[in-house]
């Protein structure tokens, strides 16, 4: 036992040491509980509720859909998020893990810091974000109050609904440092401790499978919108099967991203290599496709924010024309789907910025090392640019195709055809917006990194 | 004068570097005045602290001199801005460092390409074939460096230091990261380098064996030249150390 409170006590020490590398981790597991707690407390809500009338009845029954269909959305990206930044923070710990363990730390032992770590800080972000939640939970259900709902209704959600969600994101985030402690102890101490050079990047079975499944799922649910929901009464029924495919496929995509920048980018090397000018963009393009294990963590953020912002405002902009004039009911929920792109947006950019800037900052003895054999800091911040457009170029590509397991199942629902009948210029402008994210963030990470890097004292 | 002095293809002149200000002051260099001629090997050697790392920095533009003067093939080059450094460094100098520095996600061919391909041009790829059987390792130009030894490692290094025809070979600990057996045999490549190739070579190391390949040793201590010897052997080389850093530590 001695030994699991050794591990603990270090695990707090090095937390303190690195509350700059734990705050996206703290964001990320905080925003997460906002979130799904708020939704949750609708659903809680709902319950309580007796349903002895017809109008109770129908209260429930929308707070319920609220709770349950909205809040799943944006649950299945606010897990990936963290799933994904807990990963990133936890695989940054290699080198460090590595000197442990030659210094006579055992595997357990090198997983159980990385996993307490990151363990307190998802407590700590869960804790303030379950009370947050109910509080933003309570503003949710004012807005719906006399809109969708009786004024009446009164809020019940307690510790069940954000005890539950702040549970379901700190298991997530342990589970995922767990993933991530496994994969830095993999193989001998030695070789962690070097630069990871050896780490193929083949992506494990189970990760295949779960984003398959994904996929699957989601273009299922476009199929089900198709050829049940279209035809049912209520109108918002396609949009409750198709209004989350979007986001499931893009996640899916996301998951696969290493293979997906292999194989986009191994044949069009020789053709990215004449980008950029001097070398940057060969420099680039043999980084990206033999290492495009490190750079999926980027990638990976960009397909959900596209595939997510577009299916779902494009579903937002269908839903807005054929079904015109019902009133406030249908306001209200355009406004509960523009908060949910929101949301799902600022999280989707949060990983972004944080994936970018951690990438980044890892490579800073690589760059270091071309700034050594006579790259100048131009021709180093040129072609982080050009592996930046890549992965904008691919993450735009793949998440608009993902974007089509909510539009296309919908639009058919709807009776407005495979393609839309208007505002197609939605995606164009989210692409722009997404690109000059992606541009952005890699500058400012490669500016911050290459300073660094060519300051460095031999 | 102007003749006498472009036979060297390195010279410094009163190399200086202070780190610091006020009291905490330390003078890594304090005036080091070294010229090493074309087709040379020097090995410089010194205590850990003498400067020698310090010395290298300045010399390759990775550190910029506090006082005086950087002469490569003739040139003055202490006061060029950090982009004509870096031009300098893809085109007339060679490194080889301990830990060999090779970009991991390119092939063993690609990696001796890099400094052409940094100045925008395709590599000769009979040069770079050429440079990789004379290291030994032409069966080897597409594996990754994850694929290779540390001292096939090396040897790409060295044939990359070599692809850009430099003025001088700079190398930092170079069998530092190796053992013995694969260290005798960069060693000797870099010899080779000299004898064969005309090269210049200056290796910063504190290894009497790789000290003994070179054709001078020079001692750094306290950023000064303390010595040198010529036509070193092992034993001379070591001696000479045990008594520098015995002179260090009464100090």
């Amino acid at each position: 036992m001695t030994g699991m409170t050794g591990m603990t006590g270090l695990a707090l020490r090095s937390l303190r040491h690195r509350l700059t590398a734990s705050v996206a981790t703290f964001l990320a597991v905080l925003f997460g509980t906002v979130l799904i707690g708020a939704f949750a407390t609708l659903a809680e809500t709902a319950f309580a509720i007796d349903g002895v009338t017809a109008e109770q009845e129908a209260d429930q029954e929308t707070l319920t859909i609220m709770g349950i269909v909205v809040g799943s959305w944006g649950t299945v990206i606010v897990l990936f998020a963290v799933a994904s930044t807990v990963g990133i923070t936890a695989a940054r710990r290699a080198g460090e893990i590595g000197l442990l363990r030659t210094i006579g730390a055992t595997p357990r032992q090198a997983r159980r810091l990385i996993c307490r770590e990151a363990l307190a800080v998802a407590v700590c972000g869960a804790l303030i974000g379950a009370v947050l939640a109910a509080g933003v939970g309570w503003l949710l259900l004012d807005l719906l109050r006399g809109e969708l709902v009786a004024s009446s209704v009164e809020f019940r959600g307690g510790p069940a609904s954000v005890g539950a969600a702040a549970a379901l994101v700190t298991l997530t985030s342990a589970v995922a440092a767990a993933i991530a402690a496994r994969r830095a102890t993999r193989g001998p101490a030695s070789l962690t401790l070097r630069e990871s050079e050896a780490e193929t990047g083949r992506m494990r079975w189970y990760r295949v499978a779960v984003a398959l499944l994904l996929i699957g799922y989601g273009v299922g649910l476009g199929a089900v919108t198709i050829f049940v929901m279209a035809d049912s009464d209520d109108p918002y029924a396609a949009m409750q099967t198709s209004g989350s495919s979007s986001i499931l496929v893009g996640v899916g995509f996301a998951m696969l991203a290493p293979a997906l920048l292999r194989w986009v980018s191994a044949p069009a090397a020789r053709l990215l290599a004449r980008v950029g000018g001097r070398g940057a963009g060969y420099l680039a393009a043999y980084n990206t496709s033999r290492r495009a294990h490190r750079l999926a963590s980027v990638l990976a953020p960009v397909i959900v924010l596209t595939s997510g912002a577009i299916g779902t405002l494009m579903l937002v902009s269908i839903d807005s024309r054929t079904l015109a004039g019902t009133g406030d009911y249908e306001e209200t929920v355009n406004l509960l789907n523009n908060v949910v792109v929101g949301m799902v947006s600022l999280f989707a950019a949060i990983m972004v910025v944080n994936a970018f800037a951690a990438g980044t900052a890892d490579r800073r003895a690589e760059l270091r090392r071309l700034w050594l054999l006579g790259g100048t800091p131009a021709q180093i911040r040129r072609s982080l640019a050009v592996e930046a457009g890549i992965v904008a170029a691919v993450g735009l590509v793949v998440g608009t195709l993902g974007s089509l397991a909510t539009i296309v199942p919908f639009s058919i629902a709807r009776d407005e055809g495979v393609v839309p009948d208007a505002q197609l210029w939605i995606p164009a402008v989210i692409a722009v917006a997404v690109v000059l994210l992606v541009l952005t963030a890699a500058r400012v990470a490669a500016r911050a990194t290459i300073r660094v890097a060519v300051q460095e004292v031999r | 004068m102007a003749a006498l002095t472009t036979t060297f293809a390195l010279e410094t002149q009163d190399l200086t570097r202070t780190f610091g200000e006020g009291a905490g002051t330390v003078q890594a260099l304090a005036g080091v005045d070294l010229a090493f001629p074309r087709g040379s090997f020097t090995a410089v050697m010194g205590p850990s602290g003498s400067g020698k790392s310090t010395f290298l920095s300045c010399v390759a533009g990775i550190d910029r001199p506090s006082a005086g003067r950087v002469l490569l093939a003739g040139t003055d080059v202490t006061s060029w801005d950090e982009d004509r450094l870096a031009r300098l460094r893809r085109r007339r100098i060679g490194f080889v460092f301990q830990d060999f520095q090779l970009m991991p996600y390119l092939t063993a061919e690609q990696n001796v390409g890099l400094p052409w391909r940094l100045s925008g041009r395709r590599p000769d790829r009979a040069r770079v074939r050429g440079l990789l059987d004379r290291v030994g390792l032409a069966d080897r130009a597409h594996h990754l460096p994850a694929r290779l030894s540390g001292g096939q490692r090396q040897r790409v290094a060295i044939a990359r230091a070599l692809v850009a025809e430099p003025d001088v070979i700079l190398a930092d600990e170079p069998t530092g990261a190796l053992d013995s057996a694969t260290a005798r045999g960069v060693l000797a490549l870099l010899r080779a380098c000299v004898d064969e190739l005309g090269q210049t070579v200056v290796m910063v190391t504190h290894d009497p064996v790789a000290a003994a390949y070179a054709d001078t040793v020079v001692f750094l201590v306290d950023g000064r030249v303390a010595g040198r010897i010529e036509a070193p052997t092992v034993d001379a080389v070591a001696a000479r150390q045990a008594h520098l850093d015995e002179q260090a530590v009464s100090r």
